[in-house]
């Protein structure tokens, strides 16, 4: 039974189930890049899983859905924008509030749009297509790992990447970085700093957007009320776990979503899922315990007095 | 709070009902109707009455967690954890001690309750102290693991054997009377509002409430005069997490008489908000939370008698908590060039 | 040698206090010129005004022969100033070599930062300053004077060719200070202009060309280095006025109150640690610490008081150690302290002035029964110590953030003189007060050691350690160089110790 729960399939379903949470994560990279931290990546998502599935629903089109959850998501962070960045707003607040916003209206708009309440599925609902290698179909096992990947299942990796190379290799990169790093040293630089910081959060919103479509249409094919049940949030642990590297980022996302998925095993058979579930969360914790200890050992050592030579390491 | 912070939530209020009102009409209904359908829906008869006191309490208490926790500067978002354990932890004494007085049973029930709050709550509380870690990052996280051990809890040990999720029922002598029938209101509204008084008392007529104001506005001032800044922060925040344990205690003690798997969803959040709005003024934290708590409960009763969907209410909600969360929306305060250089030359 | 830059009549007022009044300053191109003043003479004010940080409210500014009524940030460097702050501007999280690029970055395709270009430029400043840096290390790993190099770098690197460096050995090891002279005399070599904001004589002396000497607020003289001696520089920031009326009596000097023997005390910056330090201070006497700020005496104060650890050494206080006891233990014992920075420390700004006054009294019995206040007692406490120290406004419910400068400080110190403690730590009992506060403060102090209690004094204003204090012990880099009685001291001999220099 133990060999049901870790067998190979774990692999390609770890994948399925942490891809939401890593586009959650990399929404929230971006932003925390600059010191803000996006809380409403949550609703911002399920705003856009709505607007997918009725874009996709009425016009047929899963890339105008897509567009059209970019779209969304865009003018939700431009909210959290002005929120925050021009009237002062704790960007905690605003982040839950755009939680409880869009929880409520999608409701709303579920009952008033689609005459649908609780979920919403109809065979109409165009997915974002799957990848499929027709070569790999001899082999059962290689099948089963590499092939019928969803879209932005392949493609929330190479976005991980981009975000890499955007951020740590470009003079854009740079910016942002200095600006949340250390806001007064990038001003003086003659960085504009409200403009930088209202950039990532238009970005966030995005990848954002992008994160609801992929839930919806992507890893799955209908929209139920508050679908994405923390995900958010889990891409928001995935993204402190990795200290806001969106290849760190990445790992922690998978490290959610194997739990997500052993989880959902172990439940299946009767077993309590709660303990495995926990363990990312706790696993983040112990991390930036463990660094900030660290950290705090070094910057003693350098102050006391009897030690006479910490001037030149 | 300021005079100009009252004015910003009476506009806030008053900028999303027109929006909201905007909508009604829009989905073909009188938005007089509504409004009037949803006053009645919060104030008018025991029940409707009731369930809005229903609601009112955890807000209250939730909101007041996450002031008190403000004011000694510690931002815990994980009054919803601690509010989920203290739940648990008063439902296991309102389920294992099946031979005690009321008088007894009650008090212990509450109590538990508040020490399993405050004791989760040191968690983070301690991590801030003594390794700087972020307290918004822990508690955020914390109140996941919260909810995974309590939902662990209720579907295996302690399950009611219902096959719903749930624990077994507290036994009567556990269980807050109720008020207004048949709402589910209950003697926890007295206690919550003790509490509001109590809280209030604390800060601003002891030693207590001088010492945790002091670590909230400057910790180095704190330590010179004598007070251990660190032992006042993880008192201040046990005593967030007891308030949060308490709101979790009275809803299984006064509305669900067990402990249900998940059955906050967010009470700890809206508190958040509330506190925010009323800027950690206690007393605006009781207004906010009660004005909160008539609009869900109106709302369904508006729902009932006019068709308009409850969720457009909670929407109208998000929407006036996002404008009351922002300064200085509705008036135009602009620092000059000059103004910064004096704070630069004065600190 | 054409003057770059020049600053005339220069006014600059804050709420309360004129910070400049009549300020005058040139720069010649190529020379490297000092200002210097002691703490709140206007220095730094004047140098943000030309960095076009702070708005002048009177006066000229030329540069490069264009006249200014006031520069922004963004003028002053375009036309080649830079500044090196005191604070060092600088992302620690990130490399030496992002750190000097930020905002002025070479690219190459794909909006790529291009750090082949920008090594290269940087290594010319690097090989012809000898600024030598390690480039791809993180800011937070390397020491403060490579940081301060690093700075250095990076105005030239944006194109500066007037540097100006805000007390910039101040927190350098004396090996670190003669390689930024070094670089000082390369950059000079290189037509460069450097104005050197300082307080330490001897190294003005050892490469400046001109002298500036700035005293509150106002300009006092502009000399050739050739022309000057170090005594007359020390007598021109001191200002020859008469003391401030307090008639000091020679003390009648009681048995040993505190002892500090052999201290070693953890330190922000590596200059301000405190590396064993022995002292005695008597009833019935002053003892004043005097010294450039940052020298360790924030750290002393502090260890004495409880609030840093005690590393080595022991400190006895009425003959029982008080070595890493807790503040509120040592309070309780006698000592009363009057914290350096009464913004940080000695008030809590929002708090009213009664909550304020009773800060360090509130749980006694007094003022608490159980945990409840007892307002009404803390009321008249307040009132009569508003009365007494002559607070004004004398409204004890106004928060103390309303409050000037002087009545501010007049709370600290009628808080901690209330405590009738047995020694009092006065830390720069005086700074940004005004003339009659600092006459009333200084008579308290005065009034108490007649009466016995011990007073330790910590000022930077060496005129208020002379007219305060019977022995002066100075402190330079974390250790006491020199203790003289009154009656040796002179502002000459103290300047000398201050800045690292001995008495023969």
């Amino acid at each position: 039974m133990l060999d049901n729960i870790f067998d190979y399939t774990l692999i390609p379903s770890t994948i399925k189930t942490s891809t939401p949470i890593l586009l959650a994560a990399l929404s929230a990279v971006i932003t925390q890049q600059a010191d803000i931290l996006n809380v409403g990546v949550e609703g911002i998502m399920l705003f856009g899983a709505f607007t997918a599935v009725c874009v996709s629903f009425f016009t047929g089109s899963w890339l105008l859905a897509v567009l059209a959850a970019i779209v969304v998501g865009l003018l939700v962070s431009t909210i959290i924008g002005f929120a925050h960045l021009k009237y002062k707003a704790d960007v905690f607040a605003v982040g839950t509030v755009i939680n409880m916003l869009a929880v409520a209206l999608t409701r709303f708009l579920l009952n008033t749009i689609l005459n649908a309440s609780g979920s919403f599925y109809s065979a109409e609902i165009v997915p974002i297509p799957t990848i499929k290698l027709n070569f790999l179909q001899n082999s059962q096992v290689l099948n089963t790992l590499f092939n019928n990947y969803s879209l932005f299942e392949v493609l929330g990796i190479v976005i991980v990447f981009i975000l890499w190379y955007a951020l740590y290799k470009t003079v854009w990169g740079l910016r942002i970085r200095s600006v949340g790093l250390n806001p007064d040293a990038a001003e003086t630089a003659g960085l504009n700093v409200f403009k930088a910081k209202f950039q990532v959060i238009l970005i966030s919103g995005i990848l954002g957007g992008i994160a609801g479509a992929h839930l919806s249409l992507g890893y799955s094919r209908l929209f139920v009320e508050n679908m994405t049940s923390g995900r958010g949030f889990m891409g928001v642990a995935a993204m402190f776990f990795g200290g806001a590297n969106p290849i760190f980022a990445w790992i922690g996302s998978l490290i959610f979503g194997l739990a997500d998925s052993i989880g959902n095993r172990l439940q299946a058979y009767g077993f309590p899922s709660q303990f495995v579930l926990m363990i990312p969360y706790i696993a983040t914790i112990a991390v930036l315990t463990i660094s900030l200890a660290s950290r705090i050992r070094k910057e003693k050592k350098q102050k006391s007095a009897l030690n006479h030579v910490p001037n030149n390491k | 709070m300021r005079k100009y912070d009252y004015i910003n939530a009476l506009l806030s209020i008053l900028v999303a009902l027109v929006i909201g009102g905007i909508v009604v009409a829009f989905m073909g209904h009188n938005p007089m109707e509504a409004f009037v359908q949803l006053f009645n829906g919060a104030f008018i008869g025991k029940f409707n009455f009731g369930t809005t006191l229903e609601k009112f309490v955890p807000l209250l208490l939730a909101g007041l967690a996450f002031a008190v926790s403000s004011k000694i500067s510690v931002f815990n978002v994980g009054v919803e954890g601690q509010l989920y354990l203290g739940a648990m932890a008063t439902a296991w004494v309102g389920f294992t001690f099946s031979n005690l007085s009321k008088v007894v049973h009650v008090p212990l029930a509450l109590l538990a309750g508040m020490l399993a709050g405050a004791l989760f709550a040191l968690i983070p509380a301690v991590l801030k102290v003594y390794f700087r870690v972020n307290e918004v990052l822990t508690t955020m996280l914390l109140n996941y693991v919260a909810q995974f051990l309590t939902s662990y809890l209720v579907n295996y040990p302690f399950s009611g054997g219902t096959g719903v999720a749930q624990s077994p029922p507290i036994y009567e002598s556990a269980t807050l009377s109720r008020i207004l029938l048949p709402s589910r209101a209950n003697t926890g509204l007295f206690i919550a509002l003790g509490v509001l008084a109590i809280v209030y008392w604390l800060f601003y007529r002891t030693t207590v409430g001088y010492k945790l104001r002091s670590v909230g506005l400057n910790p180095d001032f704190t330590d010179y005069i004598g007070v251990n800044s660190k032992k006042v922060i993880l008192g201040g925040m046990m005593l967030s997490g007891a308030i949060g344990g308490l709101a979790g205690a009275i809803e299984v003690m006064g509305i669900h008489l067990s402990f249900l798997d998940n059955f906050s969803s967010g009470i700890g959040f809206d508190g958040m908000l509330a506190a925010l709005i009323a800027r950690n003024n206690f007393g605006m934290v009781a207004i906010i939370s009660f004005f909160i708590a008539s609009l869900k409960s109106g709302a369904l009763a508006m729902e009932r008698y006019t068709g308009v969907p409850k969720s457009l209410i909670d929407a109208i909600i998000a929407v006036f908590i996002l404008f009351a969360t922002m300064e200085g929306l509705f008036q135009l305060r602009r620092r000059a060039k000059k103004e910064k250089e004096v704070d630069e030359h004065v600190g | 040698m054409d003057r770059i830059v020049e600053m005339k009549n220069i006014i600059k007022e804050f709420p309360g206090v004129k910070a400049v009044d009549g300020g005058q300053f040139d720069l010649k191109e190529g020379e490297i010129h000092a200002l210097i003043g002691e703490n709140g003479a206007g220095k730094s004010t004047m140098m943000k005004i030309l960095y076009g940080l702070y708005t002048p409210d009177g006066g000229t500014i030329t540069v490069k022969g264009q006249e200014y009524g006031g520069l922004t940030t963004k003028q002053a460097i375009d036309l080649g100033i830079g500044m090196v702050h005191q604070e060092f501007m600088l992302v620690e999280e990130m490399t030496v070599l992002e750190n000097i690029i930020l905002g002025f970055e070479p690219k190459k395709s794909g909006n790529r930062i291009d750090f082949k270009k920008a090594v290269e430029k940087i290594e010319y400043y690097i090989e012809n300053y000898g600024l030598d840096i390690q480039l791809n290390k993180k800011v937070r790993d390397i020491s403060v004077g490579e940081a301060q190099r690093v700075e250095i770098i990076k105005t030239l690197y944006r194109g500066a060719d007037i540097l100006i460096l805000d007390e910039p050995t101040a927190v350098l090891t004396p090996q670190e200070t003669e390689k930024l002279f070094e670089i000082f005399n390369n950059l000079r070599e290189d037509n460069r202009s450097i104005i050197f904001i300082s307080h330490k004589l001897n190294e003005i002396m050892e490469i400046c060309d001109r002298i500036t000497v700035m005293r509150h607020g106002k300009h006092v003289g502009t000399v050739n280095k050739e022309d000057t001696t170090i005594p007359e520089i020390a007598k021109m920031m001191v200002g020859r006025e008469v003391f401030l009326n307090i008639r000091r009596k020679k003390p009648e000097v009681g048995e040993v109150l505190l002892s500090v023997k052999d201290v070693y005390v953890p330190g922000e910056r590596e200059l301000s640690k405190i590396k064993g330090i022995s002292f005695e201070l008597h009833r019935g006497e002053v003892l004043g610490i005097a010294g450039v700020d940052g020298n360790g005496q924030s750290e002393i104060v502090e260890a004495i008081t409880g609030l840093r650890e005690v590393e080595k050494g022991d400190i006895i206080f009425k003959g029982k150690s008080i070595k890493n006891l807790s503040p509120a233990q040592i309070r309780k014992l006698g000592i009363s302290h009057i914290p350096e920075d009464r913004n940080r420390r000695g008030l809590n700004r929002p708090f009213t002035i009664r909550e304020n006054l009773i800060a360090d009294k509130f749980e006694d019995k007094e003022f608490s029964d159980w945990i409840v206040l007892n307002e009404k007692k803390i009321r008249e406490f307040a009132e009569d110590l508003v009365e007494k120290f002559d607070i004004r406004p004398a409204n004890i419910d106004l928060s103390a953030q309303n409050l000037s400068g002087g009545n501010a400080q007049k709370i600290v110190v009628a808080r901690e003189i209330a405590n009738e403690g047995d020694l009092l730590i006065a830390s720069q009992p005086t700074r940004g007060v005004d003339i009659g506060s600092i006459e009333s403060i200084r008579r308290v102090l005065n009034d108490l050691k007649k009466k016995g209690v011990g007073i330790l004094l910590i000022s930077a204003d060496l005129e208020e350690i002379l007219s305060l204090s019977d022995r002066i012990a100075v402190m330079y880099e974390g250790r006491i160089t020199g203790v003289l009685d009154n009656e040796q001291a002179t502002e000459e001999n103290l300047g000398l110790l201050m800045t690292g220099g001995r008495i023969e």
